[in-house]
């Protein structure tokens, strides 16, 4: 069921009215029954693959905290270092074990194909992989790295094991946040979940809005974007204009795609009294390359530095890799190594999990040499900085910006093309051919006038609820609070807006989310 | 305590009211966006919704079908060559699960005495018809229960409906080609007003040859569901007491048509329920496919008015359909009437 079909709203809306309905210490019960229903139309596949997870993770959750508690129980008991250490080592054996199925399973259905194909290519006929090209279960990624951030956390200490698996398959499988994440950490989600929620009409209303303004940018904007992508796509000889503007168009456009369908999830969990993390927080207007990644997808950003970049940096291997560097490149760089290496590698790995193909590795090698070149040159950019005096903001700000923009944009290039021969064509396209006679005809050959006048005045929108949003205007938060006329007519507005200019209907091949697929 | 509670239910009871509130406003503009959107042209949306416009058991005859019969039916002939109430609720392409529910539909105001069915639809071989226009044709009928089963009728999966009941998913796209006209509530007809009978007058001249076929009455087996439906339709006009009759309207293709055309009269018969096939080769009644036709199905102005003629004999001698001229009750045939023949003096009758 696609979250952007009146399926789902009139889906949504049951779930809602039985949620409030029953008393608020069985509330969750209409969540984990939505969302069982919810996983269930996408078939059994995903039901049983979730409900793997969910169980494995959960007892696996209960032998960790039974193994740590038997680890605490031996700390407090005189000459039992031994032991303490086998139960460690044990812990780490089980965490790892469980770790291998859970990421394992997500990486066998979304690699193999890719890896059996390139391998047979390689190969020449000489071996033969099976490709196992199995439907991936619904939100794959989503419940695989919260499973696998809560086994960790357990293993931390962070977080207790569940009792009731039925727990522990509501928070993996929550219905609104299955199809575009955010991802939630325990703390995050798993408590709000089974918390007796009362109805507050300011911020069901809130919730309502900002569902609206995700189906607006989904619908009004992204979709009516995908025009420009597929010209792009579909010929050869572009002026340069029009594969730099295509690109940047594309960048928005997932902005929009992306960051639409997390409000719509947000403003449908936050209907029902539960609070999902922000994954988007402007990012267009970040000074740094860095900046740009705490504010896009902040959830899997913030998910890889957990589990991934912080263990790696403060963990033996780590750390060797510091004390070698050292000796080498001298204490300064050296002490840098480890978390160079660490950043190139935690963005290799996002590239390659949005898909699995050449672009994808550019697209995080890329990201990660532009990031693990930032990071060895912080001293020298905090020096020049210094001598320069150059101003924190003003138009060094718009410099700063317009960079960030300029260094994003390119491997966009890979993100939206089928192979690195086509990016890297059209790259090099952008470069000539700036020729702006067609200007016109090439435009409503895309699009008509009347539909770019459409898109601009949505991105003019958009563009002005974030800047408030960069002011600390919290726009959605202010018109839930107003009055009610002035609410309404907000409310009545972006319903017309959507269900009039939207790109949707019978008729339409719809754009699925665009990141629905990772 | 009590008072907490007691402003707990206020709050509470404030913002159901304001769901309530804010719903029937959105019901209300988006019902209203829905109508200006759809288009209201040929498709079939307008004889629908005219048909509401109509007096209560005005029409004597309804000719409902594909748009041969919009096409070639002139209601406007009817009235003022022999007095009979016609009216055609018909669309393009209109398949026989759509003409059933629009009956059905049509039965709520009007009570005819003769229904007359295109038998074009017999012809068709498709299962379902989620053809935009075809779907786009039940948008007239205002009652839910017709309107959905006609919908419910033309898709494969019942999901797959939801969209067009809903009706805005279908037209919203509509913004760029609306006019001032689109706004008007209720629909003007392109100019011809309330008194429209859905008779559309096609001006072109496309010249044809007589189809060759040999006279014969074996038929070919018809879709499953086109029969079915054309079963239903004859039933619900047989509990009702109205008599089909069932028409084969002129038209330069009818070579494809004609062992369909013989296996639905096959059909009609176990009813008692029969018609005329006006493409009989024998049926001479002045008709010249070399000017009378608009394209290659439909029949142009002065076609209509030569097919019409015949069929107002035929109606008359066979069903015994008063003339309704001078009735004060059928005034708005004699409106539409008049002011049809002001653009088209040269086929008044003598």
């Amino acid at each position: 069921m696609s979250i952007l079909s009146f399926e789902f709203l009139f889906f949504t809306a049951a779930v809602w009215m039985v949620y409030y309905l029953l008393p608020r210490r069985r509330r969750w019960l209409a969540l984990l029954l939505g969302s069982f229903l919810f996983v269930s139309c996408a078939g059994w596949r995903s039901v049983v693959h979730l409900t793997v997870v969910a169980w494995n993770v959960w007892l696996g959750g209960l032998v960790l905290e039974i193994l740590k508690r038997k680890e605490a129980d031996l700390r407090s008991t005189e000459g039992a270092g031994r032991s303490v250490k086998r139960y460690e080592t044990l812990q780490k054996i089980v965490l790892a074990m469980l770790l291998t199925f859970d990421l394992g399973a997500m990486a066998f259905l979304k690699y193999e194909p890719a890896a059996a194909a390139w391998l047979n290519d390689l190969g020449q006929g000489r071996w033969s992989f099976p490709v196992w090209e199995l439907a991936a279960p619904l939100g794959l990624s989503y419940f695989t790295f919260q499973s696998a951030g809560w086994l960790v956390d357990v293993y931390r200490g962070k977080a207790q094991a569940q009792k009731n698996p039925l727990k522990m398959w509501l928070f993996l499988g929550y219905f609104p946040q299955m199809t575009q994440g955010p991802i939630s950490a325990w703390k995050e989600l798993g408590g709000q979940l089974f918390e007796e929620h009362v109805l507050e009409p300011e911020v069901v209303s809130g919730g309502f809005l900002r569902m609206l303004w995700g189906y607006f940018k989904k619908l009004v904007i992204a979709d009516r974007l995908a025009l420009t992508t597929a010209v792009l796509l579909g010929e050869e000889g572009l002026p340069g204009w029009m594969a730099v503007g295509g690109a940047a168009l594309y960048m928005v456009r997932l902005y929009a795609d992306f960051s639409g369908g997390v409000d719509v999830v947000r403003g449908i969990s936050q209907m029902f009294g539960i609070v999902l993390p922000e994954n988007f927080r402007r990012p267009f207007f970040s000074e740094s390359v860095a900046e740009y990644w705490r504010r896009w997808h902040r959830t899997l950003g913030a998910w890889f530095r957990s589990y991934l970049l912080y263990p790696f940096t403060t963990s033996k291997a780590g750390l060797a890799l510091g004390r070698a560097a050292s000796k080498v490149f001298g204490k300064m760089v050296g002490r840098l190594v480890p978390t160079v290496v660490g950043t190139f590698l935690v963005f290799l790995l996002i590239g390659v999990w949005h898909t699995a193909n050449w672009n994808a590795v550019i697209y995080g090698a890329y990201f990660g040499f532009v990031m693990a070149g930032a990071i060895l040159l912080t001293p020298l950019w905090k020096k020049m900085n210094r001598t320069f005096r150059t101003p924190k903001g003003g138009w060094m700000r718009g410099v700063r910006v317009a960079r960030t923009w300029i260094l994003v944009l390119i491997p966009q290039y890979f993100a939206f093309t089928s192979g690195p021969r086509q990016g890297f064509s059209l790259l090099l396209q952008s470069f000539s051919g700036w020729d702006f006679s067609g200007f016109a005809k090439r435009m409503t050959g895309i699009m008509t006038v009347r539909e770019w006048v459409i898109a601009g005045i949505a991105l003019l929108v958009l563009l002005a609820v974030d800047v408030l949003g960069e002011r600390g205007v919290d726009v959605c938060g202010r018109i839930a609070k107003a009055r009610v006329w002035v609410r309404w007519q907000v409310l009545l507005a972006l319903l017309l807006g959507i269900l009039v200019l939207g790109v949707y209907g019978p008729e339409f091949d719809g754009a699925a989310f665009l990141y629905t697929q990772f | 305590m009590e008072e907490k509670k007691e402003s707990r239910r206020r709050v509470l009871g404030r913002f159901w009211m304001r769901v309530i509130g804010f719903f029937l406003i959105a019901g209300v503009l988006l019902s209203y966006a829905t109508y200006v959107l759809t288009p209201k042209h040929d498709y079939g949306i307008c004889s629908m919704m005219n048909l509401y416009e109509q007096e209560e058991d005005s029409v004597d005859v309804l000719a409902v079908g594909t748009s041969l019969v919009y096409a070639g039916v002139n209601t406007n002939v009817l009235w003022s060559e022999y007095g009979i109430a016609a009216y055609d609720l018909c669309s393009a392409e209109q398949p026989f699960w759509v003409s059933y529910y629009a009956i059905r539909e049509a039965l709520k105001t009007q009570s005819p005495q003769v229904i007359l069915l295109d038998a074009k639809a017999s012809a068709y071989t498709r299962d379902y018809s989620k053809r935009g226009r075809t779907i786009l044709s039940t948008y007239g009928i205002r009652g839910l229960e017709n309107r959905a089963g006609a919908i419910l009728a033309c898709v494969e999966e019942p999901l797959e409906a939801l969209d067009y009941l809903l009706g805005l998913p279908q037209v919203h796209n509509n913004y760029g080609s609306l006019t001032a006209e689109d706004f008007v509530l209720p629909p003007d007809n392109g100019g011809r007003g309330k008194d429209w009978k859905g008779f559309i007058e096609v001006d072109e001249v496309e010249s044809h040859q007589r189809p060759s076929v040999v006279a014969t009455t074996m038929g070919r087996k018809l879709n499953e569901r086109e029969e079915a439906y054309a079963r239903k339709i004859f039933e619900l006009c047989r509990e009702e007491g109205i008599e089909v009759m069932l028409v084969g309207i002129p038209n330069p293709d009818y070579a494809a048509d004609q062992m369909y055309y013989n296996a639905l009269w096959n059909v009609a018969e176990e009813y008692g329920f029969g018609g005329i096939d006006y493409n009989d080769p024998d049926l001479r009644f002045g008709l010249r496919y070399s000017s009378d036709f608009a394209d290659w199905q439909h029949l142009n102005v002065k076609g209509s008015v030569t097919f019409s003629r015949k069929l107002g004999e035929d109606l008359r001698e066979r069903y015994g359909i008063l003339d309704r001229r001078g009735d004060e009750a059928y005034a708005s045939y004699e409106r539409c009437a008049k002011k049809w023949y002001e653009g088209y003096e040269f086929f008044e009758s003598a």
